[in-house]
């Protein structure tokens, strides 16, 4: 399995990659680590025509305290610098976790946040080489005409939004700075996934992710995964829950799951419950009864589907009540 | 050609004592009492692997580090349909791309089998998704990728069948033209008596266990190099369990003479059972290399490499245990259906070794064994490392540790008083000259604290006991199973070893080196060793049936006697006694009476070749069982398990296993704990973790992200106690460690897991998912149902 031809490019400044990215057009293709797009690329997802990398620009590699106390994050850095830097494990543990959760050692070495946000949805029939691919029709990402997950009417691709940094980001109200040739737009990082496995985020081609944005936290907030194995494998799920106040007094709750639908799931039924009746067992476990329900479709990816609103339904239950012993 | 064989007919054999050529009935006590009193120096002592610093500085050569001259890369194109006609490949695309040097379909293979029944590249029509109808040869990489995306192939799809119970229903199609019914081969085996031991029974147990298809995960992917360019020499370059073996099927094939072919296989990434028989792409570089008079490399890419593996398929076993009201395990009888996938090959004889495996553990009166192999539109298989033994005794020991629960007895209690012991004759008819089981049964008692936790613990925490017993070399592919060797001392005193078995991880090479030291009176570090190529190495039948220790140890260990006799006679005379009293230690040779009197190792082999005799010492040896067929030597094995089960997620950890395992004599103490280790972990991943998930004969996890292989994270803490009970016919008294821990894992993890959520665990792996259907239909976590 090769790298289809393509033209290579290293900008050495953010101004040129943007004006490189605005050349490619629709034929570019970003990469950062090249942990996910480069296999992409061997499996002939992609045939890009021209590769972009951001490998140089060390601009986006800071992470700055703003005074505000905000803690902005440059999308270039690598996981690995980011797993230990001082700031993020003392001010935000949780987000801290959901990085050092990511692959491996080798893997977060290379692997970069703006990666890790942009990480293209996964399917097991995506994410296998071309030759394999042709014992089954296309699928909707594949210029085809079903999706093979979940075969249905509606015309949808199914694959999973399976990073696990965008889980905490969303819990933290994390913001996403996004640039383009002479633009700049500043966009909640919870708006910036869509409920669709081939358009899965707001980004246009031409438009780069520079820096993540992390207002400041004072709520008890904890980042859980869930996978078959430790320290390499994707998510099966993952949450993140975030709630004010202490001990079981709590009125403002959010639960995010990740890792198990085409985007980063919001869990208002189960955050309200708590919301209102505090974390106690009872209401921890009405809660996670409900969390079914607001799973909408699940898909049999990677796992199998009643496993997986199982694993939600635990992941629940274990993070409010570890919540409430913070 | 194969010879066309009728499926459907039921072969019943009453099997059971082997007519050995001798007398397997104890040896002469005193010998065996010598051997253990043996005063050792190089064996016994804690040898790190000798080419371990070469492996993890990456200067070790693997086939895929070979480039020769003019070498082309070879390309695979593969069936993407179960089953299917073949109408028409064009590949005129393909052939006009620059760089594209040969093309070859089964027009070009007629007369070329990789095994009996399965054709290297398959004509007109596709049995299974992967399989090989094209080749290509090109410049490089690139070129050959492109050239295979460029060829189209015109299929005409048929009716595919990969469930192993469809496949056997009349109406199912027939899959190829040897197998009606698509039935490979059915056999009723019995050994002993099996009726009279149900009869004599107060309790049957029955329950039911799948497997499902694996791969056997080595770390070097399949590879090979060919280079044909003069017809009359055929060199392979690949990994293998056996060169001796390669170099018959290819003789065979392409009618040259074994010496017209010469296999090198350098280092070996890796086996578990994985590399015995040729595989199409061997004989498609062969054949590339043959059409293009250039060297052809075949590198098996991504999710290949899933399709050319012939590991474990899937398995539906039926297992009875027939008991006494007091514990007396009186027989087992055994249902098995197995899946050949697409092409039969050895799968029949893997499942009678299964049958025969479970017929030694205790003093039963009967075993019979049904076993059908099933052809359907899978990959061929083989099996994962333990063999079909390994699902089996993951069956058989739940079972036995819940009947012991069930009628009020100590697992090990009964294990105890049912188990073989030395001087016993099982119902196969081996008779074990010795047998460590009760000993190793105990140990892992006392060691795992067995007598505190056996029924006290909490919920979801189970513990099992399993054993076993593994063949040290099994006799039966070739008339003769000889493992040869050769000892060349130089006149500076410098040893190198000569040998044909394939070190593939499992540290054969080390093993051999502390052999030849410990005759030589050497370090193990002393000896240098040509290995890894048939030209310049004598023959060796290779690394299977854990014939490596037992079979070449003793090959090498006359190869170093011989050696041994012709220093020690120039040694006597120069310091006045007769050979017989000398001793070789330290690098010395010494006369044991008083040894003092002494002269070093070179200085004796300087001696031998400046003589007049003008010797130049080279010790040569080989062994060969003296058995017809059949086996000398068993090794035993004890293991204890404890899990935690996850009654949320059906997460099993294994916390800790307690390992007895009776190799005879340890060589090397180190490489033991190596193997065993390595033996727990596939084991663990075996029984929880590893699964091939498939739709409809298509692979959906074929890469090492998908499908689950633990890593070192998830080992649990090791308990090992080494058992010797010293055997007369192996080398120093060693038996094996190369398999016999393997299967005792699975048996004692399912066991414990089984015993954790009370209840039967019916399917290999059991994956979270399963556990927790498991929990949700019946167990409550009590231990008890
Ligand atoms: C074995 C293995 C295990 C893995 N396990 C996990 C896991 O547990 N959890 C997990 O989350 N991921 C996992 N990954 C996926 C991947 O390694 C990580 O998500 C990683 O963070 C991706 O970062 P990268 O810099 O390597 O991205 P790249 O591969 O370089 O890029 C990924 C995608 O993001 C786009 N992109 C990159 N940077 C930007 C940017 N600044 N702006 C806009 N688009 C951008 C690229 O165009 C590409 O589409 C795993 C990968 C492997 C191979």
């Amino acid at each position: 399995m090769l790298l289809p031809q393509h033209n290579y490019l290293q900008p050495a400044s953010l101004n040129e990659c943007l004006m490189a990215l605005q050349d490619a057009g629709e034929f570019g293709q970003i990469v950062a680590g090249g942990t996910d797009v480069i296999f992409n690329m061997r499996l002939k997802l992609f045939r890009p025509k021209t590769v972009v990398s951001i490998r140089r620009l060390t601009e986006l590699m800071q992470v700055e305290e703003l005074p505000d106390g905000s803690l902005r994050i440059g999308a270039a850095c690598r996981l690995t610098d980011l797993a230990e830097n001082p700031i993020i494990n003392d001010r935000f543990p949780a987000f801290s976790e959901s990085i050092r959760s990511v692959a491996s050692t080798h893997i977060r070495n290379m692997a970069t946040l703006g990666g890790n946000i942009c990480l293209q949805t996964r399917c097991w029939f995506t994410n296998n080489s071309q030759q394999w691919r042709q014992g089954k029709e296309s699928c909707f990402k594949t210029d085809g005409d079903i999706c093979h997950v979940i075969k249905s009417s509606e015309k949808k691709c199914h694959a999973i939004n399976n990073s696990d940094t965008p889980v905490a980001l969303i819990a933290l109200n994390a913001e996403l700075t996004i640039q383009k040739s002479g633009a700049k737009r500043v966009l909640p990082i919870a708006d910036f996934f869509n409920d669709d496995g081939i358009e899965f985020m707001k980004l246009c081609p031409d438009e780069l992710v520079t820096h993540v944005t992390i207002p400041p936290c004072n709520d008890r907030l904890i980042f859980s995964k869930y996978a078959a194995r430790k320290g390499i494998d994707f998510s099966i799920g993952s949450i993140a829950a975030r709630c004010n106040g202490e001990g079981e007094q709590t009125d403002k709750v959010s639960l995010i799951l990740g890792s198990l639908s085409t985007a980063p799931i919001k869990l208002t039924k189960a955050a309200e419950i708590i919301q209102t009746k505090g974390l106690t067992d009872g209401a921890i476990e009405q809660a996670a009864d409900t969390v079914r329900g607001d799973l909408g479709e699940v898909t049999n990816l990677y796992s199998r589907a009643v496993y997986k609103k199982q694993i939600a339904r635990v992941l629940v239950k274990r993070t409010l009540t570890h919540l409430k012993n913070m | 050609m194969p010879d066309s064989r009728k499926g459907g007919e039921i072969r019943q054999v009453s099997r059971g004592v082997t007519t050995p050529d001798v007398d397997t009935a104890m040896p002469d006590p005193e010998i065996q009492q010598r051997q253990k009193a043996m005063e050792l120096s190089a064996i016994g002592k804690r040898q790190p692997r000798l080419d371990g610093p070469e492996k993890v500085s990456g200067r070790s050569l693997f086939t895929d580090d070979v480039q020769l001259p003019g070498m082309l890369y070879g390309k695979i194109l593969r069936s993407r349909h179960a089953h299917a006609k073949i109408l028409k490949i064009d590949a005129s695309k393909a052939l006009a791309l620059p760089g594209v040097k040969a093309f070859i379909t089964g027009d070009d293979s007629e007369k070329v089998f990789a095994n009996q029944y399965e054709p290297a590249i398959s004509k007109g029509v596709t049995h299974y998704i992967g399989e090989e109808i094209a080749a290509i040869a090109a410049i490089d990489e690139v070129t050959a990728e492109q050239a295979i995306e460029l060829i189209d192939v015109e299929y005409e799809p048929l009716p595919a069948v990969t469930d192993l119970r469809k496949a056997l229903r009349p109406s199912a199609p027939r899959i190829n033209p040897y197998h009606d019914g698509n039935v490979a081969s059915h056999n009723i085996d019995n050994y002993g008596d099996p009726d009279q031991a149900f009869e004599e029974a107060d309790l049957i147990f029955e329950d039911k266990l799948a497997t499902h298809p694996t791969h056997n995960l080595y770390s070097e992917f399949h590879v090979v190099l060919v280079d044909w360019s003069f017809p009359d020499k055929l060199t392979m370059y690949t990994p293998t369990q056996s060169g001796y073996l390669f170099q018959k099927k290819l003789s065979e094939a392409f009618g040259l003479t074994d010496s017209q072919i010469r296999i090198v296989h350098l280092n070996t990434g890796g086996a578990f059972t994985g590399r015995g028989l040729l595989r199409p792409h061997h004989y498609i570089a062969a054949l590339l290399s043959r059409k293009t008079r250039r060297p052809v490399k075949i590198f098996s890419a991504g999710d290949e490499e899933f399709l050319t593996c012939r590991a474990g398929g899937d398995n539906d076993y039926v297992v009875r245990t027939a008991i006494t009201n007091d514990g007396v395990i009186k027989g087992f009888e055994i249902e098995g259906i197995m899946d050949c996938g697409a092409h039969a090959a050895g799968l029949s004889y893997l499942s009678a070794m299964a049958g025969n495996y479970q017929a030694r553990l205790f003093k039963i009166k009967g075993l019979r064994f049904n076993r059908k192999c099933v052809i359907t539109n899978q990959r061929p298989n083989f099996f994962h490392h333990g063999g079909m033994m390994t699902g089996l005794n993951a069956a058989i020991m739940q079972q036995l540790n819940r009947a012991a629960q069930q009628i009020g007895q100590d697992p090990i209690d009964m294990f105890l008083a049912n188990a073989a012991e030395q001087g016993f004759t099982d119902i196969v008819g081996g008779t074990f000259a010795s047998c460590g089981l009760k000993e190793c049964l105990e140990k892992v008692r006392d060691r795992s604290g067995w007598k505190n936790k056996y029924g006290k613990l909490p919920p979801y925490h189970g513990i099992g006991v399993a054993i076993g017993s593994m063949a040290s070399g099994v006799k039966g592919a070739f008339k003769h199973d000889t493992s040869a060797a050769m000892v060349k001392v130089a006149e500076d005193g410098i040893v190198t070893l000569y040998t044909g078995i394939p070190d593939m991880g499992q540290g054969t090479h080390t093993t051999m080196a502390i052999i030849t030291a410990e005759v030589l009176g050497c370090d193990a570090e002393d000896i240098r060793l040509v290995a890894g190529d048939t030209e310049t190495t004598p023959l060796d039948v290779g690394a299977f049936t854990q014939r490596g220790t037992f079979t070449t140890g003793n090959a090498v260990r006359i190869a170093a006697t011989d050696a041994r006799d012709q220093i020690a006679k120039v040694a006597a005379e120069r310091l006045g006694v007769t050979p017989d009293q000398l001793v070789f230690r330290d690098r010395k040779i010494m006369v044991n009476s008083d040894r003092n009197r002494n002269m070093g190792f070179g200085e004796a082999a300087y001696a031998c070749l400046h003589s007049r005799e003008g010797r130049f010492v080279m010790g040569n040896g080989f062994y060969n069982s003296p058995l017809k067929y059949g086996t000398l030597a068993w090794s035993f094995g004890a293991q204890v398990a404890e899990v935690t089960v996850d009654p949320e997620t059906g997460e099993v950890q294994l916390t800790r296993i307690t390992v007895a395992h009776d190799l005879g004599r340890a060589i090397n103490p180190l490489a033991v704990e190596g193997q065993i280790d390595g033996q727990i972990f596939s084991g663990m991943s075996q029984t929880l973790y590893e699964e091939c998930e498939t739709d409809n004969g298509q692979f959906l996890n074929p890469s090492r992200l998908e499908y689950k292989m633990p890593r070192t994270y998830e080992m649990p803490q090791v308990e090992y106690i080494i058992v010797e009970s010293v055997d007369p016919y192996g080398p120093f008294g060693a038996k094996e460690v190369g398999e016999g821990p393997i299967v005792v894992t699975v048996g004692a993890i399912a066991a414990a897991v089984s015993n954790a959520v009370g209840a039967f665990m019916p399917e290999i792996p059991m994956s979270p998912w399963r556990v927790l259907r498991v929990i949700h239909q019946n167990g409550d976590g009590s231990g008890s149902d």
